[in-house]
This record gives structure tokens, C-alpha cells and sequence, in this order.
């Protein structure tokens, strides 16, 4: 079985970061989005399984992109990557479903513990 | 006149480790005022001597100015400064929750000044491999001029600087403030050295 994967970050830096610290065989099938807008066209034509996604974003940002998967009725498991460590942030994209918060910068051992916690490697 | 134009990639890390202390500054000052803080993307921008003291001057009836200056290794050095709106200050004594006789305002803008400037500066400094040691935080007079005095009065060169701007919402009490980072281009040739030995590993 092999996951598509969408990486969500307004930063190259943290892209690069998220792709390297995934499993191979998901790195191979990772798309990229810069925004939230552009994140938003590709879950609405592409099957996306796994979504990494940034919150402090310009344009539309990470809580606005799981609004807008709610509304689109498309069901990636999304893990939120971010800075914004606040409890009240953290608790709002899990009600939003999100699987798990994860803090910015990440690290490989932490992604791969949610990776597998959810049963995708 | 010299140039510390950062590249693209360089920029963008350096707006990435400006996010992981701007998200633990805001975590501690949500904590501090038992509140939210909503923040936006920073801006980052290079200003010229001419245009520092236009730094404070963006939103130009600003209450209240803090000016911390902070030390690193390797040369690494600048001035932030806390700028509070006039609106906001009133504001300030309620949220903080203090008795009226407890402390001044001005105290009181200086102990949160203090909090998101440590806080984000030490966040700031662990990505960077440094440590920060800090001045005391000076409480400055708003206008134009108090602010070029002190600014001068500092022992570097200002010739060129890199501006970086955080906007720090606190949503329940539509009150505001701006961390407004100066640092001179020496310290940023500086930065970009570190930057790049980050940018290498990826």
C-alpha cells in the first residue's frame, strides 16, 4: 500500500525538515504546498491519505485548512507541525481533527511515533 | 554602503527560527495574562540608519516603548523593543491584575516586556547554538527623538539593520502589542554564518 502525502508549510526549511525526518517509502510519494490555498486545491483533486500541516500562514492558514477539509468532506489523517504551542491552539486543531499536535522544529523520532501510533508505517 | 542581502534560503530559515521563538514567546505571555495570543507571519525587513527611528514611528502614537538591548557570542547583538498603543495601556492594569498600588504601569509594561523578550530571545539564541545575556529594559519616552538618542547612544554601528516585526494579538482583550527586533548588519553577517551551517544539513 503506498500513502500520497501532502506537506504543508509557507517554509522551505520546515518542508525540507518534515521530509526528512519521514520513512522513505512516504517521503517518495510527498506533494508540497507553500500556502493554505494551494494545500486546499490539492485535497480537493488529489486522494491525499497523510496531511502535515503548519499553522501560522499566510493567505489561509493551518486552522482555516482544517476548516475547509471539513467542509469539503475529505478525510486525510492530518498532523498539525507548528510553532504555535499554545494549549488553547493545540487543543482547537484536535477538536478540529487533527490527529496530533506536533511542536515545530520537528524532530524524526517524535513524527515517527505519531506515524505509527496511527498505524501508517 | 555595504549589504547583508540574505539569500532566499537564508531568509527563510531565519524567519523559521523566528516562528519557534515567536510560538514560545506567545505560549508564555498566553500563560502570564491566562489568555490566547493570535500571531500572524513576521515580517523581517532591512532598514537603513536613516529609517530606524521610523521603526517606532510605523504606528505613530505608540504609548509606550520598552528597549532591552541583548548580548550573544560571535558578535551577535541588538535591541527589541515592545511597543504598546496608547489605547492599550489603560487596558494594560486589568489584564496584568495587579492592586492599583501594587505597581506602576510602567513596572507592569516592563515585566511583560521582559517575558516575551527573554523568552524569545533564549528560544531565539538555543536554535542559533548561542546564549543571550540581557540589559535592564529601559522604559523610552514615544517620540521620534527619545528614540534616536537612545539608539545612538548605543556603542555599535547602525548603518545598515535587519527589522523584524512580530505582532502579538491577545484576542480576549483586543489588545496588542509589536516585538520590534533591530539587529545591525555585523551581528546579521553573523546570523547568516550560523544559517548557513543550519541550511547545510538539509
Amino acid at each position: 500500500m503506498s500513502l500520497s502525502v501532502l506537506i504543508c508549510d509557507d517554509s522551505n526549511l520546515a518542508r525540507k525538515q518534515v521530509l526528512r525526518s519521514l520513512p522513505e517509502t512516504l517521503a517518495a510519494n510527498a506533494q508540497i504546498a507553500t500556502n493554505g490555498v494551494e494545500a486546499l486545491k490539492i485535497l480537493r483533486s488529489n486522494n491525499i491519505d497523510v496531511l502535515f500541516l503548519d499553522l501560522t500562514m499566510p493567505e489561509i492558514d493551518g486552522v482555516g485548512v482544517l476548516q475547509g477539509i471539513q467542509k469539503m468532506g475529505v478525510t486525510p489523517i492530518v498532523f498539525v507541525i507548528s510553532a504555535d504551542i499554545q494549549p488553547e491552539m493545540q487543543s482547537k486543531v484536535l477538536e478540529l481533527g487533527a490527529k496530533a499536535f506536533i511542536r515545530k522544529p520537528v524532530k524524526s523520532e517524535v513524527l515517527l511515533q505519531h506515524l505509527k501510533e496511527n498505524g501508517l508505517v | 554602503m555595504t549589504h547583508f542581502d540574505l539569500t532566499e534560503d537564508q531568509q527563510d530559515c531565519l524567519q523559521e527560527i523566528i516562528n519557534v521563538a515567536m510560538g514560545q514567546a506567545s505560549d508564555q505571555l498566553a500563560r502570564y495574562l491566562d489568555t490566547f495570543v493570535y500571531l500572524k507571519v513576521p515580517s523581517i525587513e532591512q532598514v537603513s540608519s536613516k529609517h530606524i527611528s521610523d521603526a517606532l514611528n510605523v504606528e505613530d502614537q505608540a504609548a509606550a516603548v520598552v528597549s532591552q538591548g541583548f548580548f550573544g557570542y560571535e558578535g551577535i547583538r541588538g535591541e527589541a523593543l515592545l511597543v504598546y498603543q496608547p489605547k492599550d495601556s489603560d487596558r494594560l492594569a486589568d489584564l496584568l491584575g495587579y492592586d492599583p498600588d501594587e505597581l506602576t504601569l510602567e513596572e507592569q509594561i516592563i515585566d511583560l516586556s521582559s517575558i516575551l523578550t527573554t523568552t524569545f530571545l533564549n528560544v531565539f539564541a538555543s536554535q542559533i547554538n548561542n546564549q543571550m545575556s540581557y540589559s535592564a529594559p529601559r522604559f523610552l519616552p514615544s517620540s521620534k527623538s527619545a528614540f534616536s538618542e537612545h539608539i545612538e547612544q548605543q556603542s555599535f554601528n547602525w548603518d545598515l539593520a535587519l527589522k523584524v516585526k512580530i505582532s502579538y494579538q491577545v484576542t480576549d482583550y483586543s489588545f496588542n502589542c509589536d516585538m520590534i527586533l533591530l539587529i545591525p548588519e555585523s551581528a546579521i553577517i553573523n546570523i547568516a554564518q550560523v544559517i548557513d551551517r543550519i541550511l547545510e544539513e538539509y
